[in-house]
């Protein structure tokens, strides 16, 4: 054997015996998702709970500046910019241009009805958005050397607007803050997560980010401009849902939702059941209820684009539910649809 | 003297035939078809690192997906059968072409020896190509989307299933290249003619290929969709067990090279003037 053919021997074997050890310490000991690929979800990330059962993102001013978002607006008219100003008459937020990007998380294991967080990167006018929450009764407080507006209470006004209205006692565990957490960057959520979320961005720790399994969900979702991960099953055995209910439920431990809203819809939602058996099953039911909607739009041709965009896949406990509607299938189901009599005048689009 | 026995003799030929066999104009080509799949990769890990990787019938692709993908497609459909074809033919055939068989035959070994020699060189040199471009493709593809020790065992079982269907593939080839005059026609029939074709016939016609029993032992299954195809390909899909098609592989791989050095053994090959 030549001195060439010897090295030759010896760099294969190299090759092999590096990837096979690397492989087999990963297999025993586990490497961190980020080892080998560094883009693993968005940064916000790291300041949502470690243990969290729901994680989200939306990239909002891509989403708003979509052409299928334009062309809703024009369809729907005058009416639907009523909300978004009292949101920024309330907020100051513009929520066509202030928000980039909206990552949430929700903690099943946390009090009831307050364990979601929301990580809102943009521009913001820090100083209109406190004195607005403090005309609502909202309180100001320093934590760790960030500014914390909590409010004993979201979403009615009205007992933001008169304390005296509402002298009920205002129990800690369910106020709601809002941090700055820094230039551009709002946390809103429950207090608590909020703290969390304020910890984490100043001293690091366990964290979403950290979580591998999470994060590899997450990951897999790359592509679209909003996501949603979740544990079906942390969520199910948090939430109370009737017996009969949940019997019907199919053992799902893992779920996730991507959306790409450009000229059209692309969306992908998958869930991975416990094992390969509950999988097929899964698809079976899947491609069942596939099967009739098909039927039932195949003397609707407006609907039947839609519903043929509808694709049944995945692979061992994964399945996968895609869809993909292009801008002319908005234009005719917008054609199909009743036109509103609120608008008599609009032109058609 | 006594006349050294066939295993010591094949080492023997196997010494000298595997430089040459590594370093031959063949090993371009051999070159070529390991480092596609590598370029594949890297091509697909920097699609992945910019944009995210796409849906393919429904499924969201995972590296784990995408790698099992590369391995079925790639390397037990195309890369092993034409590893078997183009490197199995040529053991004896190349011999009988360059007229330098008569050298090998008119040497004290049994001529069985430089058959199996020539297929142990063969083995050692499209082992130590294909397998490590796997491992390259797996760290390449798998990070992205799932994780490195989850999907270790079917890395080795990729390893393992891979080198079974080359010494199966370049044993059943070997055959032909001793027994027949064209042995790559024949061969390339076989291997995209053939192979390819019995799989999708119902019946048990398909238990005369290799592919059969390889497709058994590869760990990754291909993304499901709700075709009218893929419904019929699923009624029709019957597999062996893993214990069969090693069995039955490993029968393939003796009886092949056996049947090879009879041939090598009884034939008399005219070295064409």
């Amino acid at each position: 054997m030549t001195a060439k053919t010897r090295y030759f021997v010896i760099a294969s074997l190299l090759v092999m015996f590096v990837g096979l050890g690397t492989g087999l310490v990963a297999y025993y000991v586990g490497f961190p998702a980020t080892a080998f690929f560094n883009h693993s979800g968005p940064d916000e990330l790291k300041y949502l709970p470690r243990n969290a059962s729901l994680v989200g993102s939306v990239e909002v001013r891509e989403i708003m500046a979509s052409d299928l978002r334009q062309r809703l607006r024009q369809a729907m008219g005058p009416e639907q910019d009523t909300g978004r100003r009292q949101f920024q008459e309330l907020t100051g937020i513009n929520f066509e241009t202030d928000i980039e990007r909206v990552v949430g998380g929700f903690d099943a294991g946390g009090p009831a009805g307050n364990n979601g967080l929301v990580i809102a990167r943009g521009v913001f006018d820090n100083v209109k958005i406190e004195a607005l929450m403090r005309e609502h009764g909202a309180q100001v407080q320093d934590y760790k050397g960030k500014r914390l507006v909590i409010a004993d209470h979201f979403g009615d006004i009205d007992k933001f607007a008169d304390p005296n209205v509402n002298p009920e006692p205002r129990p800690t565990d369910s106020s709601f803050a809002l941090a700055f957490m820094e230039p551009g960057l709002v946390g809103f959520g429950s207090t608590a997560l909020v703290q969390h979320a304020i910890d984490l961005h100043t001293s690091g720790g366990e964290s979403a980010a950290t979580n591998e399994e999470l994060v590899a969900h997450v990951r897999a979702l790359e592509g679209g401009n909003a996501w949603v991960v979740g544990r079906m099953d942390v969520l199910r055995s948090k939430t109370k849902l009737p017996e009969v209910v949940a019997n019907q439920l199919p053992p799902v431990t893992w779920f996730g939702f991507r959306g790409r809203v450009d000229g059209g819809l692309q969306a992908l939602v998958t869930a991975e059941a416990k094992d390969d058996d509950s999988a097929n099953m899964l698809r079976d039911v899947v491609r069942g209820f596939l099967a009739l909607a098909k039927l039932q739009t195949s003397s609707k041709p407006e609907f039947q684009r839609f519903v043929q965009s509808l694709q049944l896949g995945g692979t061992g406990k994964t399945v996968s539910l895609s869809l993909d509607v292009p801008a002319q299938v908005f234009d005719a189901l917008g054609a199909a649809l009743p036109k509103s009599p609120a608008f008599p005048n609009q032109p058609p689009q | 003297m006594t006349n050294p026995s066939v295993l010591s003799s094949a080492f023997r030929v196997f010494e000298f035939s595997f430089g040459q066999m590594l370093w031959s104009r063949r090993s371009v080509f051999l070159g070529l078809l390991v480092g596609a799949p590598m370029a594949i990769a890297f091509a697909v890990r920097m699609v992945a690192v910019t944009r995210g990787l796409p849906v393919i019938n429904g499924a969201g692709l995972s590296g784990a997906t995408l790698f099992g993908i590369l391995i079925w497609l790639l390397f037990v459909r195309f890369i092993v059968p034409v590893l078997g074809v183009f490197y199995g033919t040529s053991l004896i055939a190349d011999e009988v072409d360059d007229k330098t068989i008569t050298y090998l035959f008119t040497r004290p070994v049994p001529r069985s020896a430089v058959l199996l020699g020539k297929y142990f060189s063969y083995l050692a040199c499209v082992v130590l190509l294909v397998l490590p471009s796997v491992v390259v493709v797996y760290f390449l593809i798998v990070p992205i989307g799932s994780s490195i020790g989850e999907s270790f065992p079917s890395l080795v079982a990729d390893l393992g299933m891979l080198a079974v269907g080359l010494a199966a593939y370049g044993a059943l080839f070997a055959f032909v290249g001793a027994q027949l005059k064209r042995p790559l026609i024949a061969g390339l029939v076989f291997a995209f003619g053939w192979e390819s074709t019995v799989l999708l016939i119902p019946g048990y016609l398909k238990r005369l290929s290799v592919a059969y029993y390889l497709q058994a032992l590869v760990p990754h299954v291909m993304p499901a969709d709700s075709s009218a195809i893929s419904a019929l390909l699923q009624v029709f899909q019957e597999l062996p067990t893993v214990a069969t098609s090693l069995i039955c592989l490993t029968a393939i791989t003796v009886g092949a090279l056996w049947l090879a050095g009879r041939a090598v053994e009884t034939r008399e090959y005219v070295l064409e003037q």
